[in-house]
C-alpha cells in the first residue's frame, strides 16, 4: 500500500466499526476516540473530528454504547463512552461482515493478475 | 384545567427541558473536545490562538454537528416544526388575501360550529343540575281516548300514584306553575312566576336553600293556616329585597294573599324555569277528582336498577284501582279514555320538544363547517398547483417527501390556529346571542354559556381542521406527480388531481342545492305564515296583562266593575278608538289551549270541547276579530240563558253550519259540572292559540259585562271569573306603557299592568322561529352557492387553460369557435349536472327533517325543488360561460407558442 499522501477519509459505514473496535479496548471520551483511531491507523485515517459525535449518538440509541460523565486526569468534566454487551456482540458481527467484504473485494481485484 | 390537558402540558415541558439539557451537555462536550485539541496543538508548538483556530477548523463547524446529533436523537422533528412554522408564517404573510380568506372562512365555520356544538351539548346531552340526575324521571298521564293534547296529571291522578307508593320509585313529587301572581306590597307591584311544589320535590331534586329552610315534607298544617309559607328565588331576593337576610320570616303581600318567606333557593336551581320567583307548597285537597286535562308535572326518582319501562309498567298496573279510590272516576271512564302512564328520563322529557330543531341546527352548522373546509382545501390545492414547479425543484434537489408534506400540514395547522382569532369571538357571539332564542323556545338554555370548554373546543377543532386541510392537500397534490409538472405536460397524475377537484366542486354544488331547496321551502313557509289569516288585525293596537288581587275582588261583579271602569278610562285616552278586555288573546298564549269548556248541540248527539274566553262588549272591535253573524255582547246578556258567541270553527263542528244565531246549546264550564242552557247571539272569526301553524282554536266567548248585569253579588251564571285578563286598545295614536300603568294605578295602586306590547310584535314573535331558521339556511345556502360557483368557474377555466393548444389546433383545422366553446361549456355542465343530481337525491331525504318547521308546504314540493335547481343551473352556467367564450376566441397562433 502506498504511503498516504493525503488524509484518507473514513469509508462510509466503517466509522461505526472503528468506534466500536476502539471502545472495546478501553472506555474513552470523544476527543480521545478520534486521536486513538488516527494513532492506531498510524495517521492513515483522518476522522472528521466533529462527525464522530452524530455517530456516537446513533450508537448510543441502538444500545451498543453507554455514556457517563467522569472527571479527567486534568480534573475536567468529560463524557466517556463505553461498549455495552450488545455493543460487543454487534462488534463481532460487524467484524465478520467487514472481513467477508474485504476478502470479496480482494478476490475481485486479484482476478486476472 | 382538566388533568389530561395538564398531563400533556407536563409531557411537553419535560421534553423541552430534556432537550435543553441535552443541548447544554453537548456544548460542554464539544468545548472539551476543542480544548483538548487546542492543548495538543500547543504541545506541538503552535501559539494558543493558532492552536484554537486549527482545532475549530478541524472539528468542522459545531452547528452542523449539533443538528446532526439532534437528527440522530429524533429531536429534529421539533426543530423542523419550528422552522416549518416560521417558513409557513413567511409564506402566508406574502399572500395576505389567501391568508385572510382562509382565516375568515375557517374562523366563521369553526366559531359557529363550536357555538352551536356547545348549545347542543349543554341542552341535549349535559346532565341536569340536580342530585344523581340520571335517576330522575318524568311521569305522564295520557288519556288518548278523550280529547287532550298533554301528558300532565290532574291532582287525582297524581294523588293516586303518590299514595299507592309504587316500589319503582324512592320518591314521587309534582309541581305546577302560574303566571298570574303579582307582588302587590310596596310602590312597584310586579308580576311573578310561581311554582307550586309538593313539599318533597325539593329534597327529591336535592336542592339546599342558601338561607332559611325548605318546606317540611310531613308538615301540612299550612293547609289550615292562612299564613302559608313560601320560598323565594335568589334572583327575586336580590331584586326585591337587595339580598337582605332579615327577609326570612317576613310577610310579603301577594295578590292571592299574604305569605311568609321561610327560605331562599339558589340561582343555580332555576326550576322549573329560571324565571320562577316564588315557590308555594302545592295544595293537597282534591275538590273534583277528574280524569284527563291535567296541569301538574310529576317527577320521580327511580330506585337503583329500575328502568323507566319497568316503572311505567308498575304505574299502569295501578291505574284500574283509581276507581276504587275516587268513585267519581268510573272503570268505564278509565277504559274509554284509554288511560295510561308514561315514564321517561327527565332530561329527555325536558328537551324533547326542541330535539329535532337542535339536531337540525347541528347538521346545518356541520354543513357550514364542511363547506368552509372544502373551500379552504380548494384554495390550498390551487395554491399548491401554482407552486408545483417550486415543489418539484425542491424535490429534485433532495428535499424529502415527508418534509414537504410536513410543510403543508404545518401551514394548515398554522392557519387553523390563526383562525381562532375569528372563531373565538364568533363562538362567543353565537353563545351570547343564542340566535335570539330564549328559554321559552329552548329549555335549559340558561345553562348554556361561553366557558373554557368552548375555548378548548374551538382551539381543538381549529387545529384538527387545519391539519386535515393540510393532509388533504398533501394527499391530493400527489407530490410524486410534480416531476411531470417540471416537464410541463399533462399527465395521469395531474388528471387524478383534477378529478379530485371535480369531485369537491360537484360536492359543493350538491350541498348548495340541498340548502337552496331547504331555504326555498322555509321561505315559502314563512310567506305562508305571513299571509296566513291570523284572525285579528295586528296594526294600530296594543295589548297588556292585568291580574286582580283576591282581596277586594272576590265576585264576578266586583271584577267586572273594575274592568268596565278601566275600559272607560282607556277609551277616554286621546287617540284611542276602542278598548276591550278578554281572558286570553291569540298568540299571547303559550303551550296548548285548555279545552275545558264542553258544549252540546241541541240534538244531544255531540259534545265538543272548546276553549272558553270572557269578552267585553268592545273586545271584538278592539282586537279586530270580525263578527261573521249576529252581534256582540250587551247589557242583559247574563240574564236567563246567558249569551255566547261561537267561533266559526266551533259553530261548524257543533251544527255543521255557521247559521246558528238565536239557537240554544247546552254547556258546562268544566267537565263534571252541570249542563245549562246558553243562547247563541253571534259567530266570530277564528283565531289561533299560541302558534299560527297549529291552526285555530275552537272558542266560545262568554259575556264580561259591567256590574254583572245587576245580578246578586254571589251569582255567577257562567262560572268563570275574570281575575286574569288581557286588555286590547286600538287607535291611531296609542298610549305609552307608562301612561297605561298610570291609568291602572289610579284605579288600584296594587295592580300592575304588565307585558304592554303591540299586536304586531305578537305576530313577529309567532313567526320568529321559522324566520330565523329560514335566514340561517338562506345564509348557508348563499354561501354554498357562491363557493360552488367559484369552484365551478375555477375548475372549468383551469381545465380550459390547459387545453389551449388543443383548442388552437382544432380552430386551425377548421372547427367552429362555437364548437370549441361548447366543449368547455359541456365540461362545466357535466360537473353541475353531477352535483345537482346528487343534491336532488340528498334533498329528497333531507327536507323531511324540516317537516316540523314547514307550514302549508310539502317537504317535497315540486315548485321549490325546480326553482332551486333552475337557480343553481342558471348561476353555474353563467360561471361556465366566461371560460367557454375565452376558449372559443382562442387564436390558432397559440399552437406555435410554447406553453
Amino acid at each position: 500500500m502506498a504511503k498516504p499522501t493525503s488524509n484518507e477519509q473514513v469509508l462510509q459505514g466503517t466509522l461505526d466499526l472503528l468506534i466500536l473496535k476502539t471502545l472495546s479496548l478501553a472506555p474513552m471520551h470523544g476527543w480521545g476516540l478520534t486521536h486513538r483511531i488516527e494513532q492506531l491507523s498510524r495517521d492513515a485515517l483522518q476522522v472528521g473530528q466533529g462527525s464522530i459525535y452524530p455517530a456516537l449518538v446513533r450508537l448510543e440509541q441502538r444500545g451498543w454504547i453507554d455514556t457517563e460523565w467522569r472527571v479527567t486526569e486534568n480534573s475536567r468534566r468529560a463524557k466517556y463512552y463505553r461498549l455495552t454487551a450488545a455493543g460487543r456482540r454487534a462488534l463481532s458481527q460487524e467484524l465478520a461482515s467487514w472481513n467477508r467484504f474485504v476478502s470479496a473485494v480482494g478476490l475481485v481485484l486479484a482476478a486476472g493478475s | 384545567m382538566p388533568h389530561q390537558l395538564r398531563a400533556t402540558f407536563a409531557r411537553m415541558m419535560e421534553l423541552f427541558r430534556r432537550r435543553s439539557q441535552f443541548a447544554a451537555d453537548q456544548d460542554d462536550e464539544f468545548d472539551f473536545h476543542i480544548e483538548m485539541e487546542a492543548a495538543e496543538n500547543v504541545r506541538r508548538g503552535m501559539s494558543p490562538d493558532d492552536a484554537r483556530r486549527a482545532a475549530l477548523l478541524r472539528f468542522g463547524g459545531t452547528q452542523r454537528f449539533r443538528e446532526e446529533t439532534s437528527d440522530a436523537r429524533g429531536i429534529a422533528a421539533f426543530d423542523h416544526l419550528a422552522r416549518d412554522a416560521r417558513f409557513a408564517f413567511r409564506r402566508l404573510r406574502r399572500a395576505p388575501a389567501f391568508t385572510a380568506g382562509v382565516i375568515a372562512t375557517l374562523g366563521i365555520g369553526i366559531g359557529a360550529a363550536a357555538g352551536i356544538g356547545t348549545i347542543v351539548y349543554d341542552v341535549l346531552l349535559r346532565d341536569l343540575p340536580y342530585e344523581k340526575p340520571t335517576q330522575l324521571v318524568r311521569v305522564g298521564f295520557v288519556t288518548e281516548g278523550t280529547t287532550t293534547t298533554s301528558d300532565l296529571l290532574t291532582p287525582a291522578e297524581y294523588f293516586h300514584f303518590a299514595k299507592s307508593a309504587p316500589r319503582s320509585f324512592t320518591e314521587l313529587g309534582d309541581y305546577g306553575t302560574s303566571d298570574d301572581f303579582s307582588v302587590t306590597g310596596g310602590d312597584a307591584p310586579e308580576y311573578v312566576t310561581v311554582a307550586f311544589l309538593s313539599p318533597n320535590l325539593l329534597t327529591l331534586l336535592g336542592v339546599r336553600p342558601i338561607l332559611g329552610e325548605l318546606f317540611r315534607t310531613a308538615d301540612t298544617s299550612w293547609t289550615e293556616n292562612p299564613r302559608i309559607p313560601i320560598l323565594i328565588s335568589e334572583r327575586f331576593w336580590r331584586r326585591r329585597f337587595g339580598a337582605d337576610s332579615s327577609v326570612i320570616g317576613r310577610q310579603i303581600e301577594i295578590n292571592r294573599g299574604a305569605r311568609i318567606v321561610i327560605g331562599i333557593l339558589p340561582r343555580s336551581f332555576g326550576f322549573p324555569s329560571p324565571s320562577t320567583d316564588l315557590y308555594y307548597p302545592a295544595p293537597v285537597p282534591i275538590r273534583h277528582p277528574q280524569l284527563g286535562l291535567g296541569y301538574l308535572t310529576a317527577i320521580g326518582r327511580l330506585r337503583d336498577g329500575v328502568t323507566p319501562s319497568a316503572a311505567e309498567a308498575e304505574l299502569n298496573a295501578l291505574i284500574p284501582s283509581m276507581s276504587g279510590r275516587f268513585p267519581d272516576i268510573t272503570r268505564d271512564m278509565l277504559r274509554r279514555s284509554r288511560a295510561r302512564a308514561t315514564v321517561e328520563p327527565l332530561k329527555a322529557a325536558t328537551v324533547a320538544a326542541v330535539h329535532p330543531q337542535l339536531v337540525l341546527l347541528g347538521v346545518l352548522v356541520a354543513i357550514v363547517l364542511l363547506i368552509a373546509t372544502t373551500n379552504v382545501v380548494n384554495l390550498f390545492l390551487l395554491r399548491a398547483e401554482r407552486a408545483s414547479q417550486e415543489t418539484a425543484i425542491a424535490l429534485s434537489l433532495g428535499a424529502s417527501r415527508v418534509a414537504l408534506s410536513q410543510r403543508f400540514v404545518v401551514e394548515g395547522v398554522l392557519l387553523g390556529v390563526a383562525s381562532t382569532i375569528v372563531a373565538l369571538p364568533a363562538a362567543a357571539l353565537t353563545l351570547s346571542t343564542k340566535f335570539g332564542f330564549t328559554e321559552r323556545e329552548i329549555p335549559r338554555l340558561h345553562e348554556v354559556s361561553f366557558s373554557w370548554q368552548t375555548v378548548a373546543l374551538v382551539c381543538g377543532s381549529a387545529i384538527v381542521v387545519g391539519a386535515v386541510v393540510g393532509l388533504i392537500a398533501v394527499g391530493r397534490t400527489d407530490i410524486s406527480g410534480v416531476f411531470d409538472r417540471l416537464r410541463a405536460s399533462r399527465s395521469a397524475s395531474s388528471l387524478a388531481w383534477r378529478r379530485t377537484q371535480n369531485g369537491l366542486v360537484a360536492f359543493q354544488v350538491a350541498i348548495a342545492l340541498v340548502l337552496l331547496i331547504a331555504a326555498g321551502l322555509l321561505g315559502r313557509s314563512f310567506w305562508n305564515l305571513l299571509n296566513a289569516r291570523i284572525g285579528f288585525e295586528p296594526a294600530d293596537a296594543l295589548t297588556f296583562h292585568v291580574s286582580l288581587p283576591w282581596d277586594g275582588y272576590t265576585s264576578y261583579g266586583a271584577q267586572a266593575e273594575f274592568h268596565a271602569k278601566l275600559v272607560d278610562r282607556l277609551t277616554a285616552l286621546p287617540g284611542v278608538t276602542s278598548a276591550g278586555v278578554a281572558q286570553w288573546f291569540p298568540l299571547a298564549n303559550s303551550g296548548a289551549p285548555e279545552l275545558v269548556t264542553q258544549l252540546q248541540a241541541p240534538d244531544g248527539r255531540s259534545i265538543v270541547a272548546a276553549s272558553g274566553n270572557l269578552a267585553s262588549t268592545d273586545y271584538f272591535r278592539a282586537a279586530g276579530i270580525p263578527l261573521r253573524a249576529g252581534r256582540t255582547f250587551r247589557a242583559g246578556d247574563l240574564r236567563g240563558a246567558p249569551a255566547v258567541i261561537l267561533s266559526e270553527r266551533l259553530a261548524k263542528s257543533l251544527f255543521g253550519a255557521t247559521d246558528v244565531v238565536g239557537k240554544q246549546i247546552q254547556g258546562q264550564a268544566f267537565a263534571g259540572m252541570q249542563l245549562r242552557p246558553f243562547t247563541i247571539i253571534g259567530v266570530a272569526g277564528d283565531v289561533p292559540w299560541a302558534r299560527i301553524e297549529d291552526g285555530d282554536v275552537p272558542t266560545v266567548y262568554l259575556p264580561l259585562l259591567r256590574d254583572a248585569d245587576g245580578l246578586p253579588a254571589d251569582s255567577n251564571p257562567i262560572h268563570r271569573n275574570p281575575y286574569e285578563v288581557r286588555y286590547t286598545i286600538r287607535g291611531a295614536r296609542l298610549p305609552s306603557a307608562a301612561t297605561i300603568q298610570e291609568v291602572v294605578k289610579t284605579l288600584d295602586r296594587r295592580i300592575p299592568a304588565a307585558n304592554v306590547r303591540t299586536l304586531g310584535s305578537l305576530v313577529d314573535d309567532a313567526t320568529a322561529r321559522v324566520r330565523l331558521t329560514m335566514l340561517l339556511i338562506a345564509i348557508a345556502g348563499s354561501a354554498a352557492l357562491l363557493l360552488g360557483v367559484i369552484g365551478v368557474y375555477s375548475v372549468v377555466s383551469y381545465a380550459a387553460n390547459g387545453r389551449v393548444r388543443e383548442f388552437g389546433i382544432r380552430i386551425a383545422l377548421g372547427a367552429a369557435p362555437s364548437h370549441v366553446g361548447g366543449m368547455v361549456l359541456g365540461d362545466g355542465l357535466r360537473l353541475v349536472a353531477t352535483g345537482a343530481g346528487v343534491g336532488l337525491v340528498a334533498a329528497l331525504g333531507a327536507t323531511r327533517f324540516l317537516r316540523a318547521l314547514l307550514y302549508e308546504v310539502k317537504p317535497t314540493s315540486a315548485a321549490e325543488f325546480s326553482a332551486a335547481t333552475a337557480l343553481l343551473i342558471a348561476v353555474t352556467v353563467i360561471a361556465t360561460f366566461v371560460p367557454a367564450r375565452r376558449a372559443a376566441r382562442t387564436h390558432p397562433a397559440v399552437v406555435l407558442r410554447g406553453e
